[in-house]
């Protein structure tokens, strides 16, 4: 069994490290720039960043705007999106309003953003929460309307209230599509928060708003570090996944009803 | 034969009619009319028809989650407008919380029930005594995903007992399951309903079911209906003593029963089977 696993990682990574070896042959034999990025230089920036805590900084300052954005996201998604599956009106007024934002990509929100709240947290949590509501109440409502209405039937007839029921059983019920739209959610949000905050360093020129698109941007603009780039993207795909991976966990240890 | 108390029936049921409207065409389908049925303190009434005669409606009118389109239902003389924990609900596919064990879906009504005075402490007593009379013991903890078709329907029994109710209702609760378990179940819901115990303390029970040999082992007395539209055809007591044994499906007044039944509504079976 473990030669058969070991086996095919062992072809999984045959390619990677075939490109990564050509790569760094191409960079020393074929090209005449310094500047081109090559997988030892990657390493050694690398390790410079994560050793100066550079890097694990602007992760951790991104990733709370991350945090910040989404809570406002969620918490706004969940009550309308309750709402939107429970109400047919509700639905009906606010389906087309939600429908034509979602087509407004986030980026497209900047000029505003820094208008009002300036180039700061405020204003990455703001375009950050905006990415995150939309899958978010999509996927709630979708939950919320496919509570199956027997189960809201059996709480009537033990004699439960609408409220008590719109708590244990429509919520709970929904709760799979709900994650389903976490992990998409945090996903875009994530996104997001690179793209807003290069922007940000771009119209601060540098300024101090950290995080790892800020970093990415003074590699690019100032010091024209490729390595350094290459780094900050690698990380940014790390958190992604582990993102992904630690709600996919939460949402096995919160439904272990679900096969 | 038993005597059962007619002064004060627990449901009366008077002129109800049935309307359904056919969203494409607009068209009005009587769906039940005119249905006249008193329901017994403490009987076990068995409601059998073929499909379509309008079983499940009369249940769902008297749960109280369908209103009737005529006529009117009454529960103790009060009317009845909507669902009410007196009025507990088996239904056919179980309707278990699948986010629950066990445990927790049995608790449910104690627990959420609108106006539940029930501390903790007597709610575990309360659950822990319904999981033992549906000898559910080791699955406390277990969701329904995880059960078998006889230990849902068990549970979704224990579920609705838990929360005290005057009248049970019972939607074909066995059809799911094997030839097998719902001998065996049929067997213990007559134990659990109080058979051998005093009559006074057993539950009013409305119970469908297709099967006519189960209407004939369970029932004081069975309504047989007949479709097109729903109606009801003719009302038969049956006299078989309680308890009734297993032994008893094989005599003569059993299979009487059972064969002058099936005559009833053999040819509205047939009907509805071809159209289908």
């Amino acid at each position: 069994m473990t030669r058969v696993i070991s086996s095919s990682l062992l072809r999984a990574a045959v390619l990677p490290v075939g490109l990564l070896v050509l790569w760094q042959l191409v960079v020393m034999f074929g090209t005449p720039s310094r500047r081109a990025p090559m997988p030892t230089h990657v390493v050694e920036a690398a390790w410079a960043l994560i050793g100066s805590g550079d890097l694990p900084l602007a992760l951790i300052q991104s990733f709370g705007r991350v945090l910040a954005g989404f809570a406002w996201a969620a918490a706004l998604a969940l009550v309308l999106g309750a709402l939107m599956g429970t109400y047919r009106a509700v639905d009906r007024s606010l389906d087309p309003l939600v429908e034509s934002f979602r087509s407004i990509a986030p980026i497209a929100l900047l000029p505003l953003a820094i208008l009002w709240f300036g180039t700061g947290t405020p204003a990455a949590a703001f375009i950050v929460g905006y990415a995150a509501f939309f899958p978010m109440i999509v996927n709630t409502i979708h939950g919320v309307k496919s509570v199956d209405p027997q189960l809201i039937r059996a709480a009537r007839t033990l004699g439960v209230d609408r409220l008590t029921i719109l708590r244990t059983v429509v919520l709970p019920g929904a709760l799979p599509y709900i994650f389903v739209g976490a992990r998409l959610a945090l996903g875009v949000a994530w996104t997001s928060i690179i793209a807003a905050e290069l922007a940000v360093g771009a119209k601060a020129g540098g300024g101090g708003t950290g995080g790892i698109g800020q970093m990415m941007f003074v590699f690019y603009a100032y010091s024209v570090d490729l390595n350094g780039i290459i780094v900050c993207m690698i990380s940014v795909g790390v958190v992604a996944l582990v993102i992904d991976r630690g709600l996919r966990r939460l949402e096995q240890w919160m439904l272990p009803w679900k096969r | 034969m038993e005597t059962l108390n007619d002064a004060a029936p627990k449901l009366r049921l008077r002129g109800v009619r049935k309307e359904f409207v056919l969203p494409r065409t607009g068209e009005r389908t009587v769906a039940l009319e005119e249905i006249d049925l008193d329901v017994k303190r403490g009987e076990f009434l068995c409601i059998v028809g073929p499909s379509g005669c309008g079983k499940t409606t009369i249940l769902n009118m008297i749960a109280g989650l369908t209103a009737p389109t005529g006529g009117s239902l009454e529960i103790d003389g009060k009317p009845i407008d909507g669902p009410g924990a007196e009025r507990g609900v088996v239904f056919q596919d179980y309707a278990l919380f699948p986010w629950k064990t066990v445990w927790e879906n049995i608790e449910f009504g104690p627990r959420y029930r609108k106006g539940s005075a029930l501390a903790k402490s007597q709610r575990d007593e309360r659950v822990r005594h319904f999981i033992d009379l549906v000898a559910l013991n080791g699955a406390e903890n277990k969701y329904p995903y995880e059960l078998s078709g006889g230990m849902r329907q068990r549970c979704a029994f224990a579920r609705a007992l838990a929360n005290d109710p005057d009248v049970l209702l019972m939607d074909e609760p066995f059809a799911a399951l094997d030839a097998q378990t719902r001998v065996i179940l049929q067997e213990e819901l007559l134990r659990i309903w109080g058979e051998t115990g005093a009559r006074d303390e057993r539950r009013t029970v409305v119970f469908i079911t297709h099967g006519i040999d189960e209407a004939v082992f369970l029932a004081n007395r069975i309504v047989v209906m007949g479709s097109h539209p729903g109606r009801i055809r003719e009302i038969k007591t049956v006299d078989l003593p309680r308890p009734r044994k297993p032994e008893m499906r094989a005599s003569a007044a059993f299979q009487e029963l059972v064969e002058h039944i099936w005559q009833l509504i053999r040819d509205e079976a047939y009907a509805a089977t071809v159209k289908a």
